[in-house]
């Protein structure tokens, strides 16, 4: 397993970003592909809005833009119908493949 | 450089069920070869093969087993646009001169790996391309107020013009209300409006224009080439647009020193119903807000000029076959021998073929 999927097991979502010109890789990369420099990880803060969405059986799911700017697929938890722009607060995990969950705020 | 032809072209029938990926490849490069006068499998010095497929050596496979020692073989994958990148390595070879005459097969079995891209993290586990078709659709409903109707318009259009089509998976008329009232995949996606993964083969034959002329009567030329590649992740993509469609087909276009409105006939990628309605508008033969009511107005009038064999979601999508048969298509209209299907008066064709909801584009066009 690589760190990323090491960290999503644990409940963390890292971003990948240049440690020279500070660029956010995604999906991440062991070198940035402006400077072609080393990256590095931070932390995400968890905290997006929702662009696209649609509903397969119950659940809603989207495409999501994360504070750091970078966009992933996910199941949205939401009673009423989502709206775009909504925010969102992610939690992950990791299963042989990475999920992404989000939570409507203000449900 | 040399300007470079199609001479021979072979294909199987698709099929929903698994087939050995060998054998497929085997028959319609067999039923290309044979499709030409007087050609000898010594005249061939290049094979490329293109599949997802993770079947080993099978350029050097198919030259053994079709009796050549080709200068030039190897796979070519590059997920569903393989096909049509296959041909545009052999017109590189054939056009530098390192090779003189390349048979390019494509095959793919129902059951492939090309289907989902595991290194695109963005995706989670939401990796299968029904997630992304549903973002596209939603995302041009509510940018272009696209309907439902509009979007079963293609898939009905395509399974009935594939019902003309002998290689088809599935020659069974849909109607509008059949497609709309088919199963739902997600609240922006009936079954209907999704191509399917098949199994099947298809092959060409390309060699110089000038020796082109002993090989055939009819030699159909490429004219034109754009491919453009503008991410491997589906979260990079604008969802309203395929950028790579539109700048591809900008390069392929000054190729052939023509414009959109010089295209009588065309093969899309429509992966999904809104991949055939976002093509024809970044090709520029329609505009976003209108290639609904293009599409209807072709449905109404009969009229064939997009997708005549049934796009993918009529005549089913082997991967690394799709290009080549899309190939295949333009070349026969072009050639007035595509029986039921043909088009009157066809002068220029263009294929467009694409990758990963859109990342990547190939697009050629072909003149007779």
């Amino acid at each position: 397993m690589t760190f990323f999927e090491d960290q999503l097991e644990e409940g963390v979502f890292q971003i990948c970003y240049c440690k020279n010109c500070n660029n956010t890789i995604w999906p991440f990369k062991q070198i940035c592909h402006k400077c072609h420099n080393k990256t590095d990880w931070k932390k995400s803060t968890n905290i997006g809005k929702i662009i696209e969405f649609s509903k397969k059986g119950s659940t809603y799911f989207g495409l999501v833009e994360i504070d750091e700017g970078i966009r992933v697929l996910g199941d949205i938890s939401s009673i009423p119908t989502p709206k775009i722009g909504q925010a969102v607060k992610m939690s992950v995990s990791f299963n042989a493949k990475p999920h992404y969950s989000f939570i409507v705020e203000n449900n | 450089m040399s300007k470079v032809a199609i001479i021979g072209t072979g294909q199987t029938k698709f099929s929903k069920d698994d087939g050995d990926v060998e054998k497929l490849l085997f028959e319609s490069a067999s039923n290309c070869i044979q499709s030409v006068n007087n050609c000898d499998s010594n005249d061939i010095d290049g094979v490329l093969v293109s599949t997802n497929n993770n079947s080993k050596y099978l350029g050097a496979i198919l030259s053994e087993t079709m009796g050549i020692r080709p200068k030039i073989s190897h796979s070519v994958e590059h997920l569903c646009s393989s096909g049509t990148n296959a041909i545009i390595a052999a017109y590189a070879y054939i056009s530098s001169g390192l090779s003189e005459m390349v048979l390019v097969s494509g095959v793919e079995s129902a059951t492939n790996p090309g289907q989902v891209l595991e290194w695109d993290k963005s995706r989670g586990n939401l990796e299968h391309p029904i997630y992304w078709g549903s973002m596209l659709t939603k995302s041009h409903k509510r940018k272009f107020q696209t309907t439902e109707e509009e979007l079963a318009i293609v898939s009905a259009k395509n399974h009935k013009q594939a019902m003309d089509n002998p290689f088809a998976y599935s020659n069974e008329p849909r109607t509008i209300s059949e497609v709309m009232n088919s199963k739902q995949i997600t609240d922006d996606l009936r079954i209907l409006d999704c191509s399917r993964s098949c199994s099947g083969s298809s092959s060409v034959l390309l060699t110089s224009e000038e020796k082109a002329k002993t090989f055939s009567d009819q030699p159909i030329g490429i004219t034109g080439i754009g491919q453009k590649t503008t991410s491997a992740s589906f979260t990079k993509n604008v969802l309203e647009e395929i950028e790579s469609t539109r700048i591809a087909a900008d390069s392929a276009y000054k190729m052939a020193k023509i414009e959109s409105k010089n295209i009588d006939v065309a093969e899309v990628h429509d992966a999904f119903s809104v991949c055939e309605l976002m093509a024809i508008s970044e090709l520029g033969i329609t505009s976003n807000d209108k290639s609904g009511e293009f599409v209807r107005n072709l449905f109404n009038t009969e009229n064939r000029m997009i997708n005549p064999r049934g796009g993918l979601i009529g005549a089913g999508h082997p991967l690394g076959a799709t290009g080549i048969s899309q190939t295949i298509e333009i070349t026969n209209q072009l050639q007035g021998k595509s029986d039921k299907r043909q088009i009157a008066n066809v002068k220029t064709g263009l294929i467009h073929n694409m990758s990963a909801a859109g990342t990547s584009s190939s697009i050629m066009v072909l003149e007779n």
